[in-house]
């Protein structure tokens, strides 16, 4: 028997249906991953970006895109625990993986120490940033056991913010560690 | 299309089937910019980023071994000073995560930040291909602008850093952080070497072949001053023959200056850049040497 | 001789003096005013909750995109659309053919075509726009889209412009309009000045770069054309866009979605046309219109840059005695608000200091540049990068301590600014003083770390005036009703668009009727249910709409103080209404809940409903002279200073310490206050060190955000702030404005930093390593 090439097995593993008439890089791609802590499986098109597709087709419209070429981070979801833009990232890259957006981190009516924080120290101002800082701050508290104020710039630093100025982020960033019993 | 293998073997074949129609993407940091400005980089993508053997970071008598996936967040954390210090000068935290060394150096770009740092550090790298492994020092990876050695069907599997030198790096940017660079460059120093200037052993009448034995044990690589990431061969066997010391460092920072051959672009003239490349690599030789 | 005038100002300011020392505001301590209540949007902010114009998009909506001109000066010859309009999932391909009303635009002059029929002016002119199913297929469809151009000889700079063979862009020729200030007799005083000094002074051009980009949605459903989009001044958009597409007014609603900051940015129109008109040929679609960034940069207007030729001329002991000034305007392709832009730079020439003699020229030019308009600091923030430049090389030469020179010529309570309108209440001295004694100017230290790192120490001042001013009409309605649930509901078309307006209106009401800050609803910028309050721009809302809103709720007030007083059966100026109950002060015991003052009042025929109009007047500047009484409703003060390194090698400029002083005569919000402090220093930080938008024959060489470079966390320091209140007469509980001031004195402290630390002026802005470096080498 004549040997299948590896593109050909691909080609027999996916399914049919939903074919667009843009070409063949639209083919539905089925992506199962977990989402805000939910299963979630997904017919999706895989050179949707996962901003698009968070925001389009999971209507989790928290995430933001402002540049939408990985200056400016508002577009911030944690994958596995770590900070990733996702408007640099193609849906079917996280494939088996776990995605948190901003929509994942209140639990019901009571908020994440850090949204707490942000609110509290006017971090926010138009909150178009917002989202993405608070992903940004997310990623560096869970990951730092007690960041110092360097590590807090290294860790905010792919965040853009054109109205606070920064200083009530930091703030609010020093004052959730605080809370979390993580400062030095 | 879009495909994600699992195995390096499996990447490779399906990059031997779609040679050109297809693209590796890894932390999808270059190719994804394109599509969301429109252009549609490639048919075919082949992801490589649930590939599990692409992932190791491992020590071999005194060689890093970084594979194909180690991100510059990763890269930040290695006791590889110039090469961390580069790594973190990329973007944000969440490019780092993305973004990784391969990537940097299969995109060729002039102003790549890991490139730079690994062109200093005398890295090799490893081609793998359906067909085979072949390695190839970093120094004949680039081949001209945004070009590389790379076969169609071939994708960077190891990167090798020898890590028993001294380096450091500097890049200058237009603010604090998130920076394209105007000027980077890296410095790296063979071990043992470097204090007291005048002790660098000097390589006497070394033939081709001994020369390959005894590579000049200074090596500076720069960003953004030449169609691809470059090293200043001549000052690094200046250095090599007259030592480091004050003196020769600032002989040396004027041959970095009539080697390199920088661009006037929207980022900064190339005089700047001429001027900038010396001050930088003045500073970091000198802060070696004092090290 | 006194001049009558000069008496009339006498009188005026001796009022102005009167009030002030009476004071308006002893009032007793504020119970809601004057604290940091957290912002009320804030929780729905930091969840994700808010939606902002991209996020009212569906799947199953349309979508629109738009054709931009492929030259930045040709004629149009012919548009064809036939082949676009046959590509599946393409609903309608439109041009100006499908206009039926003016077709025009422009929030002075209706100078710029929504789509352009016979000519374009620069890159982001549109020509066309396209309605597929999707923003794939319509991208698809636009580059289907044939418009023959015969190209015209494109005008870059304002010298090729003024070239008297150069191609008219506009039928009026290049020049887009003159102002001119005259005081005193500037040339004689010049000559007879012991020491001048002058220079040429460039800004650049630079982007709003506001977060979230122009998107929103429309829908006309055959009576009522609806549209959400994010703007600045909800009731003059609708003017305008009614006016091009030939719709009544009332036909048309606009709903501000949340803004993710505007800085002048939306104040002229965006996309708020080409969706209204998308929707009138779809009946019964939704249509989305989304921009990328690099289109967003593209087509929005930007701040001018200006070319500044200043001559200051004093005495030997440092009296300033005239100042000469030619503003050369790059006004782009079209008016934009370009013309208060250049009356704004000549009327705040001088900024904070006297000069009797002044001599103010501005021009403004087009060019097939993009057009300029509205930016945060309008005309004033390049106008203060010359004045303080010119101040530092003046103190140099006379070879005095700057900030001697400056405190020596600051304008003073009763003094009169360029305009010859006197500041009954001037407080640049306070502001100034207070940053000097924080830095502790004296004892400040030049010592670094390294020799090839030099400190500098910079200073600015700013004196603003509030307002549209120049007798154009400045006014703000608001609007309180009482429901029966004893909510007081507060209707203002007043945007927020991230500096607080939100808690500022809401603090205001609740504090004016006695209520707690929850217990007032706020109901913002819906063109059917919101009074118009004029713009979220000129710094201007908290004491236009601050005060509407003061007036309305006092209103209100007033009604259930009547209505508690007549069913409690007390005196009416016995009733206090405190914490959300009325009650007698010497009968505390006899009182009624909000509630139970609306179900008393309806009973009673009370209309619990009272809305205001807040409109003090203006006078227009003298065309010749520039001069007026009352350019503006009043000025604030505030002074920097700024302390930092520059890498004499390398060029680099790290700034170590930065204070900010402002008097915003009361703090509604004091935290927000800060914020707007903070945001406005580092937004100045971006204009004087990084932020440019760099043109090549028209065309954008870096739109986006890897190269149009932003201010980091990593290039703000922290910034002190002081705020000062000095109550004004004129404002909400003494409150003045914060929008503005920051930001300009800014660029100009940095650069003043700059000076001190290399000796050499920065000529060219932004002060790029680049550009330090090289002005080091002259």
């Amino acid at each position: 028997m004549k040997k299948k090439t590896v593109a050909a097995v691909y080609d027999r593993r996916k399914k049919t249906n939903g074919r667009r008439s843009q070409g063949a890089a639209t083919e539905l791609w089925s992506l199962k991953f977990t989402l805000n802590g939910k299963r979630v499986s997904k017919r999706v098109r895989p050179d949707q970006t996962l901003l698009d597709f968070l925001r389009i087709e999971m209507e989790l419209t928290g995430t933001k895109g402002a540049c939408l070429e990985g200056e400016c981070g508002s577009c911030y979801v944690l994958v596995d625990g770590r900070p990733m833009n996702s408007c640099m990232m193609l849906a079917p890259q996280v494939q088996g993986r776990e995605v948190v957006t901003i929509e994942g981190l209140a639990k019901g009516k009571h908020l994440d120490v850090i949204q707490e924080k942000f609110v509290e120290c006017g971090a926010v101002q138009c909150g178009y940033c917002t989202p993405g800082l608070i992903m940004a701050a997310k990623a560096l508290l869970s990951n730092h056991s007690h960041p110092t104020r360097q590590e807090f710039l290294v860790g905010m630093e792919g965040n853009i913010c054109r109205c606070t100025g920064y200083n009530k982020i930091m703030r609010a960033c020093e004052m959730a560690a605080d809370e979390m019993g993580l400062k030095k | 299309m879009f495909y994600q293998p699992k195995s390096i073997g499996e990447a490779l074949e399906l990059k031997a089937e779609l040679k050109e129609s297809g693209a590796f993407i890894a932390g999808g940091t270059d190719l994804v910019v394109l599509m969301n400005r429109g252009i549609r980089p490639t048919e075919n993508f082949i992801d490589l980023s649930h590939v599990k053997d692409l992932t190791a970071i491992n020590k071999h008598n005194g060689t890093l071994e970084l594979a194909g996936n180690v991100t510059f967040a990763q890269a930040g954390r290695l006791p590889i000073r110039c090469l961390a210090k580069a790594a973190l000068s990329v973007g944000g935290p969440g490019i780092r995560e993305l973004g990784t060394l391969a990537g940097n150096l299969a995109t060729a770009s002039p102003a790549g930040d890991g490139s730079t740092a690994l062109l200093a550090l005398d890295a090799e790298v490893e081609l793998s291909s359906a067909r085979g492994v072949r390695r190839l020092p970093l120094d004949k990876f680039f081949l001209s602008y945004r070009k590389t050695a790379l076969a169609s069907d071939e994708m960077i599997t190891k990167i090798k850093i020898p890590t028993n030198y001294q380096t450091d790096w500097a890049k200058n940017g237009k603010r604090g952080a998130v920076n394209i660079s105007v000027v980077a460059v890296a410095v790296a120093i063979a071990p043992g070497l470097g204090s007291g200037g005048a002790t660098v052993p000097v390589a006497k009448h070394s033939t081709t072949a001994s020369q390959r034995l005894a590579p000049p044990r200074v090596r500076i690589a720069l960003a953004s001053v030449a169609p691809t990431p470059m090293r200043c061969h001549k000052a690094e066997e200046f250095l090599a023959k007259n030592g480091l010391d004050t003196g020769t460092i600032r002989q040396a920072v004027e041959i970095v200056r009539s080697e390199i051959k920088p661009i006037t672009d929207h980022r900064a003239s190339a005089d700047y850049k001429v001027h900038l490349a010396g001050v930088l690599v003045r500073r970091l030789l000198e802060k070696l040497v004092k090290a | 001789m006194t001049q009558p005038a000069d008496m009339l100002q006498q009188a005026l300011a001796n009022i102005h003096a009167k009030a002030k020392s009476s004071s308006a505001y002893e009032r007793g301590p504020t119970k809601v005013v004057g604290k940091s209540a957290q912002r009320l949007d804030g929780v729905d902010k930091a969840t994700g909750k808010t939606k902002y114009g991209q996020d009212l998009f569906d799947k199953k909506y349309l979508f629109a995109k738009v054709l931009r001109a492929a030259y930045p000066h040709a004629e149009i010859i012919d548009i064809d659309t036939r082949v676009a309009k046959t590509i599946p999932g393409v609903l309608v391909v439109l041009t100006h053919k499908d206009i039926t009303g003016t077709n025009m635009h422009g929030l002075i002059r209706r100078d710029q075509e929504v789509l352009c029929s016979k000519k374009v002016r620069y890159l982001g002119d549109a020509v066309a726009i396209v309605v597929a199913k999707d923003e794939e297929i319509a991208a698809e469809a636009l580059k289907k889209i044939r418009v023959d151009y015969k190209p015209l000889q494109a005008l870059f700079s304002m010298e090729d412009a003024l070239k008297p063979d150069a191609p008219q862009i506009h039928a009026e020729g290049n020049v887009l309009g003159e102002k001119h200030l005259r005081r005193g007799d500037a040339p004689k005083a010049m000559s007879e000045a012991d020491v001048v000094v002058e220079d040429v002074i460039q800004t650049q051009t630079t982007d709003h770069a506001f977060l979230d980009l122009e998107a929103g949605r429309a829908r006309y459903d055959g009576n009522m054309l609806t549209i959400e989009v994010s703007g600045q001044w909800l009731h003059e958009e609708r003017r305008l866009i009614a006016l091009a597409l030939g719709l009544p007014l009332e036909k048309l609603r606009l709903i501000q979605p949340a803004t993710g900051g505007a800085f002048g940015g939306r104040e002229d129109i965006s996309i708020q046309i080409y969706l209204g008109l998308c929707a009138l040929k779809l009946k019964g679609k939704t249509i989305c219109l989304r921009y990328s960034r690099s289109e967003s940069m593209i087509a929005r207007h930007k701040r001018h840059p200006v070319r500044v030729d200043y001559k200051l001329g004093a005495k030997k002991d440092g009296t300033l005695v005239a100042a000469q000034v030619i503003f050369y305007v790059d006004k782009g392709a079209y008016a934009s608000t370009g013309i208060a832009v250049m009356r704004k730079a000549s009327s705040h020439a001088t900024g904070p200091y006297k000069v009797p003699n002044v001599w103010v020229d501005v021009v403004g030019v087009f060019t097939n540049n993009n057009p300029c308009g509205a930016m945060r600091g309008f005309g004033a923030a390049q106008t203060a990068i010359a004045y303080e430049g010119l101040m530092d090389r003046l103190a140099d030469k006379l070879g005095m301590d700057k900030a001697e020179l400056r405190r020596k010529n600051l304008i003073q309570s009763g003094d009169a600014v360029t305009t010859g309108q006197i500041v009954p209440h001037a407080t640049a001295t306070e502001c100034f003083d207070a940053v000097l004694k924080k830095i502790d100017w004296n004892h400040r230290s030049y010592d670094t770390p390294a020799p090839h790192l030099k400190r500098g120490y910079g200073l600015s001042i700013v004196c603003f005036g509030l307002g549209y001013g120049d007798g154009f009409p400045d006014a703000s309605r608001a609007r309180c009703k009482l429901t029966d649930d004893g909510i007081v509901e507060l209707y203002s078309s007043a945007i927020d668009v991230g500096q607080g307006l939100l808690n500022m209106v809401c603090q205001i009401a609740a504090e004016e009727i006695g209520v707690p800050l929850d217990r007032v609803r706020p109901i913002l910028a819906d063109t059917e249910l919101t009074p118009e309050s004029g713009s979220s721009s000129a710094t201007r809302q908290t004491y236009f709409t601050g005060s509407a809103v003061q007036l309305a709720a006092s209103e209100l007030k007033k009604q259930l103080q009547d209505i508690a007083a007549a069913h409690l059966e007390e005196l009416v100026y016995e009733i206090k209404i405190e914490n959300g109950e009325a009650y007698n002060v010497f009968r505390p015991h006899k009182r009624m809940t909000l509630k139970e003052l609306a179900r008393e009042g309806r009973k009673r025929g009370f209309s619990l409903d009272a809305a205001s109009l807040f409109k003090p007047p203006t006078m227009p500047e003298d065309t010749q002279t520039g001069q007026s009484m009352r350019a503006f409703v009043t000025y604030l003060f505030g002074s920097h200073v700024c302390q930092l390194l520059v890498d004499t090698e390398t060029g680099e400029v790290k700034i170590e310490r930065y204070i900010a002083c402002h008097d915003v005569g009361k703090a509604i919000n004091p935290d927000q206050v800060i914020g707007q402090i903070q945001g406005g220093v580092t937004m100045g930080i971006g204009m004087a060190l990084m932020e440019e938008v760099v043109l090549k024959d028209g065309k954008i060489l870096n739109a986006g955000f890897t190269d149009y470079i932003l201010p980091t966390i990593r290039d703000v320091p922290e910034i002190e702030c002081i705020v000062l209140e000095n109550p004004d007469p004129g404002g909400p509980f003494g409150a003045r404005g914060v929008g503005e001031p920051p930001l300009i004195g800014t660029a100009p402290a940095v650069l003043s930093a700059i000076y001190d630390a290399i000796k050499k002026p920065i000529r060219q802005l932004p002060a790029t390593p680049e550009r330090v470096w090289r002005t080091m080498q002259e």
